[in-house]
């Protein structure tokens, strides 16, 4: 069957997206294929449709929990129910459910801290993989924004399952994390495909300001003017929160705030609010974004300076997914850097936390557990973060480093967090740099990502002489009014369909 | 926050400045300890177990400041407050949420809602025949629960949502003393997310903290009416499968229990069981607290029992020292048993 029909048959489009048919094409031709295709332009379809053809099982290896499950629920939509995940969200039974049925599976989706378990990896051994998909793959880098250090195993573990036909995705890569991506999956040859990173319809425009505390006034100003909806996005929870209730009780728009803190039922809730239009804006911390699929985002603003260029691009990516004009707002004050510089310290265990833990640790502590579990009482107790304490454990248990000694470990340990910090610090002043920049914005991400300019775009950004004024409302939409509907009409609206009873 | 406060007047009336605030605070959020328990049982404050389980010890402590502000309260003692004469009329003023049942159903009130919001949310989309949507319920048990109900339940699918909604409104029509509000614009249906808990609130300007306890109110209210008529309410009544019968003590108490009944004494099981002497007498009192057909006879002799029973109530304490003061006979141990056993009668 041509790939177009089971397009439409099975996912009900009718033509892929930009670069969509290539990547697919290379899988199909059993070449190993590292696809970088921009954000929100349907990377899941890559490996999705491929799996209705090829025979065997789809592995996929996936950074983020959250992430997984929605990718799981993007496939139900589709009527797909052979998929399965299989990530510390299960209970031990319920793993063991999984793992003794989990030939039935057609899409395994997989964390990398389960593949450290030598019985589930023994599994996996047994089974026909047909296709390795590695998502997010820049994670593989230590250059790339979101290094994980279990990430670099994969070269491993693809020798253990016997080479399989690999297919690695990413959204933001420069050439040097590609080329460590290839590196580390140990695949010689391989088939690049790889689009511009450039949305061409997003126009990019920073704003400077001569103090932080007139970014409070100016967020109401745009907001207010901007045609709607769109996210604004924060470093800081507090931030979110303060600017979400200002616009609201202002009457600006509605507004929620979205963040780490706000509960999981509230988020779902929030969310979909959203994607169906009862929201106008989400005040939101980088939390939000992921998996959500709104077309008509209109604007991105940053509040807040991102921690590095790859995130900016997929934050700002999230608005003209319709491929309308849309723009992204990046108001700027002297020292905005400090925030972020001060982020990406807490993010890393400190030398003292480090010291304490060492002290604690002793070497049969160590090999005891394989399956990569350092007594829980010591992340209380040292105080450490989530993040903190899954980069010590992803160190800590990583395979070679099994037979070091505790000082050696302690040591090098210490040396790999000054390095990331070091890392981390340089992508911020990039970022800056960019943000102080005073050529072409879309230019220097381009570059930024080695790749050669498409040419002149009409509405490019603040340096090329974009306008603001180009994507405001013609005329101020009042918010819509308080809603009084009593509550027997809003049972009945949802539950008695009046088409359906005529 | 005219709610919660009555509810904390009403619990200080009642403790009588024998117990510190924060067994309050035990109490709303409810905790699983047997002096928590015991508490709700011997100062009959049954109702309030696990009504605002999220509570946080923050905003408790900002309420008791502010009702001790207002002069609602005063101090009798370290953390110890008894109502004033004003706090007194304001809980005259302001009854108390009337179907408030949270030591019966605080163990599945949560699982109630999860139920009840996604069985709407289904419901409505297949009334509008829609089926691709994201269900704003992750709870896989809940899942599963609506699997089978939608295979059980023995109503035409077109019809489905026209009876959940008169089953609905009649049920909240039988109360005169609640908004439904509260609950329903929380109902997501076809292409219409419900608010949040805090959005609704806002929407009928009420203080977070009542409305959650108004919210808490109504569903309390929901689980009675469907489940004394059941044979009216046909499809509200599968909210209710399986939720009833769970056993009341706590997953260790019961281990208690087993070996209690292959006749080990409190020491053995101790040892057996590697815990504290304390934690096993913890779940002797729960089941003084639970168990009908519990004997206390053999920890405590009836002579005993009389005594420590007499000195409560003609004290009007159940303050452990003061009784053991005048019972120096008795044990601590002996003493909670008693009073968990008969103390509240
Ligand atoms: N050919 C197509 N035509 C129309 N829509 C499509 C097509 N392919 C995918 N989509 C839709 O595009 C949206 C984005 O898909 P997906 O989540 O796979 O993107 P992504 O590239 O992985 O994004 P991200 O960078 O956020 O991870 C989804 O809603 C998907 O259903
Ligand atoms: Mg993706
Ligand atoms: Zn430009």
């Amino acid at each position: 069957m041509e790939l177009e029909s089971i397009l439409e048959k099975h996912f009900g489009y009718y033509s892929f997206k930009t670069g969509q048919k290539e990547v697919i094409s290379s899988i199909l031709a059993g070449n190993h294929t590292l696809a970088m295709l921009p954000t929100g332009t349907g990377k899941s379809l890559c490996y999705q449709l491929p799996g209705l053809i090829l025979k065997g099982k789809i592995l996929i290896i996936s950074p983020l929990l959250s992430l997984m499950q929605d990718q799981v629920e993007q496939f139900k939509r589709f009527g797909e129910k052979r998929v399965i995940a299989l990530n510390s969200f299960l209970s031990s039974e319920e793993r063991n459910n999984v793992l003794t049925s989990l030939s039935s599976y057609k899409f395994i989706f997989i964390s990398q801290e389960m593949l450290r378990i030598p019985f589930i990896m023994g599994r996996l051994q047994g089974l026909d993989i047909s296709l390795f998909v590695v998502d997010e793959a820049h994670c593989i880098s230590q250059w790339g924004y979101d290094f994980r250090p279990d990430y670099s195993k994969l070269g491993d573990i693809r020798q253990k399952l016997g080479d399989p036909l690999t297919l690695a995705l990413t959204a933001t890569a420069t050439s040097r994390v590609r080329e460590d991506i290839i590196a580390s999956l140990r695949i010689e040859k391989i088939n690049k495909i790889e689009s511009t990173i450039d949305r061409p319809n997003i126009a990019m425009y920073v704003e400077n300001l001569s103090d932080y505390h007139d970014k409070k006034d100016r967020v109401i100003e745009l907001v207010t003017s901007l045609q709607k909806p769109g996210i604004i996005y924060f470093t800081s929870k507090k931030a979110a929160e303060q600017i979400a209730s200002l616009l609201v009780d202002k009457g600006v728009c509605r507004a929620m705030p979205y963040h780490g803190g706000v509960d999981q039922n509230s988020r779902i809730l929030i969310q979909q609010q959203f994607i169906y239009g009862q929201l106008d804006v989400i005040c939101a911390t980088s939390a939000f974004g992921m998996g959500v699929n709104k077309e008509n985002i209109r604007f991105i603003i940053h509040y807040h300076m991102p921690m590095q260029m790859e995130s900016y691009l997929q934050e700002i990516g999230r608005a003209g997914r319709d491929g309308l004009p849309s723009i992204a707002v990046l108001l700027h004050s002297p020292g905005d850097e400090q925030l972020p510089i001060h982020l990406a310290e807490g993010e890393l265990p400190s030398e003292q936390q480090i010291d304490w833990l060492f002290n604690r640790l002793s070497d049969e502590q160590r090999s005891m557990d394989v399956g990569g579990q350092l007594p829980n009482q010591f992340k209380e107790f040292g105080g450490f973060s989530e993040v903190q304490w899954r980069i010590i454990e992803d160190f800590v248990y990583s395979p070679h480093r099994h037979s070091s000694r505790l000082e050696e470990l302690q040591a090098a340990f210490k040396k790999f967090i000054n390095e990331r910090f070091i890392v981390k610090k340089k992508n911020i002043f990039q970022m800056k740099k960019w943000v102080e920049a005073t050529s072409c914005r879309r230019e220097l991400i381009l570059r930024y990502f080695d790749e050669a300019s498409s040419g002149k775009v009409p509405f490019c950004c603040d340096q090329c002489g974009l306008q603001l004024n180009d994507y405001q409302t013609g005329q101020l939409a009042p918010m819509p009014k308080a809603n009084e509907e009593l509550w027997k009409d809003y049972l009945a609206k949802i539950l008695i369909n009046r088409e359906l009873s005529k | 926050m005219a709610r919660l406060a009555s509810i904390i007047l009403y619990c200080l009336t009642q403790l009588n400045g024998e117990r510190t605030i924060y067994s309050i605070f035990h109490l709303l959020n409810g905790k699983k300890s047997s002096q928590t328990i015991q508490d709700a049982h011997l100062f009959s404050l049954k109702n309030f177990f696990g009504v605002y389980e999220p509570l946080t010890r923050e905003s408790f402590e900002d309420i008791i400041q502010m009702m001790q502000e207002s002069e609602w309260i005063y101090n009798c003692g370290e953390q110890r407050f008894l109502p004033t004469p004003t706090g007194k009329s304001f809980l005259g003023n302001h009854p108390l949420p009337k179907y408030l049942n949270g030591w019966d159903h605080h163990s599945f009130t949560t699982q109630f809602w999860e139920r009840l919001s996604f069985f709407i949310q289904v419901t409505s989309n297949l009334v509008f025949q829609e089926s691709r949507y994201i269900p704003i319920q992750k709870n896989k048990h809940v899942h599963q629960w609506l699997k089978s109900v939608l295979r059980e339940v023995r109503v035409p699918r077109k019809e489905m949502g026209t009876i959940v909604y008169s089953e609905l409104v009649e049920c909240f029509d039988e109360a005169h003393d609640i908004d439904p509000s509260l609950l329903v614009f929380r109902l997501t249906g076809f292409q219409q997310i419900g608010l949040t808990a805090s959005q609704t609130a806002k929407r009928l300007q009420l203080d977070y903290h009542d409305y959650h306890i108004g919210f808490i109110n109504i569903l309390h209210y929901l689980i009675r009416n469907i489940n004394e008529k059941a044979n009216r309410f046909t499809v509200l009544a599968y909210l209710m499968q399986d939720l009833m019968q769970e056993n009341e003590l706590t997953f260790s108490s019961r281990k208690t229990q087993k070996l209690l009944n292959q006749g080990y004494s409190p020491e053995m099981i101790a040892n057996h069981r590697h815990l504290k002497l304390s934690t096993i007498e913890d779940h002797f009192v729960e089941f003084a607290l639970n168990v009908k057909d519990f004997s206390i006879d053999t920890f405590v002799d009836t002579e005993l029992q009389t005594k420590i029973l007499e000195i409560s109530k003609h004290s009007a304490t159940k303050k452990l020292k003061l009784i053991r003061e005048k019972v120096p006979a008795a044990t601590y141990f002996q003493i909670r048993l008693v009073l968990a056993k008969y103390g509240d009668r």
